[in-house]
């Protein structure tokens, strides 16, 4: 028998449509695409792109953790992101918070994103 | 259940390209993107965003259905939706289908999806990951 919970968590932004944060299942943690919203308030955080990919990734992290993972487990990473002119900060911040071994990793633009968010990220990690 | 085989369901609108409905590996079954289409006439229904979508997670339902899942052991969901106008909308008709334990979903905007013949166009696809019934 598999292990299979859902994980929905204060430490990452409140869902705001009908999905939860993480579900656990075969070894494997699937975690819903974060934004840079602030746990707390719920709002985007200012700063742009680059703040906004960073608490993207706190958002994920604090997931995982949750979920009894981490990012140096993760297996696949995607992200979405709709400016074209944000990929080398996308790639710099990335290498910044991920480390070996690394994940493999779809990355493309998208159109638009919830509510004007500029990038999101989610991921498939392995459990401890 | 060991290999892995590809699933093509008579209860979902007919492939047009190169892929089957499903595809089976171990306990979970990988189901391909489903837009509004009515699976008998191959057309995308009425409805906008609420309809069409409503019509696509029932194609979903009917594919897993025939894998042996259902849309309650959905782990993980895709949406591709061409207006971010339709955002509201698309959570509506995705939680009237959606019950917990809910999935985790990853959506997001896109230039644009599969053509149709007629005016309306295919403002919205889903695809999903699912965990096959405890028995099979």
């Amino acid at each position: 028998m598999t292990k299979d919970s859902t994980i929905t968590i204060k430490g990452a932004p409140e869902p705001r449509g009908p999905y939860v944060h993480a579900r656990q299942h075969g070894g494997l943690v699937y975690v819903t695409a974060q934004i840079g919203r602030d746990p707390k308030t719920g709002d985007f955080v200012k700063g742009g792109f680059e703040a906004e990919f960073n608490q993207a990734i706190d958002n994920v992290e604090a997931i995982l953790k949750a979920a009894g993972s981490a990012l140096d487990r993760v297996v696949k990473a995607q992200i979405e992101f709709v400016d074209e002119g944000d990929l080398d900060a996308m790639n710099r911040i990335y290498g910044e918070r991920f480390h070996q071994p690394l994940p493999a990793r779809t990355s493309f633009g998208a159109a638009f994103l919830w509510k004007g968010a500029k990038v999101q990220i989610d991921c498939i990690a392995a459990l401890e | 259940m060991s290999g892995h085989r590809g699933v093509v369901s008579r209860r979902g609108p007919q492939p047009t390209g190169s892929y089957p409905h499903a595809h089976i590996q171990g306990r979970m079954v990988w189901v391909t993107a489903q837009a509004g289409r009515d699976p008998g006439t191959g057309e995308l229904v009425e409805g906008g965003m609420e309809g069409q979508l409503d019509r696509a997670i029932s194609n979903l339902e009917a594919i897993l259905d025939e894998c042996g899942s259902s849309l309650d052991r959905v782990i993980r969901t895709q949406v591709m939706y061409t207006d971010p106008a339709d955002v509201e909308a698309m959570d509506a008709a995705y939680g009237r289908r959606f019950k917990a334990p809910l999935p985790v979903r990853t959506s997001w905007g896109v230039k644009f999806l599969a053509a149709e013949p007629g005016p309306e166009m295919v403002r919205v696809q889903i695809d999903c990951v699912a965990e096959l019934n405890r028995g099979l």
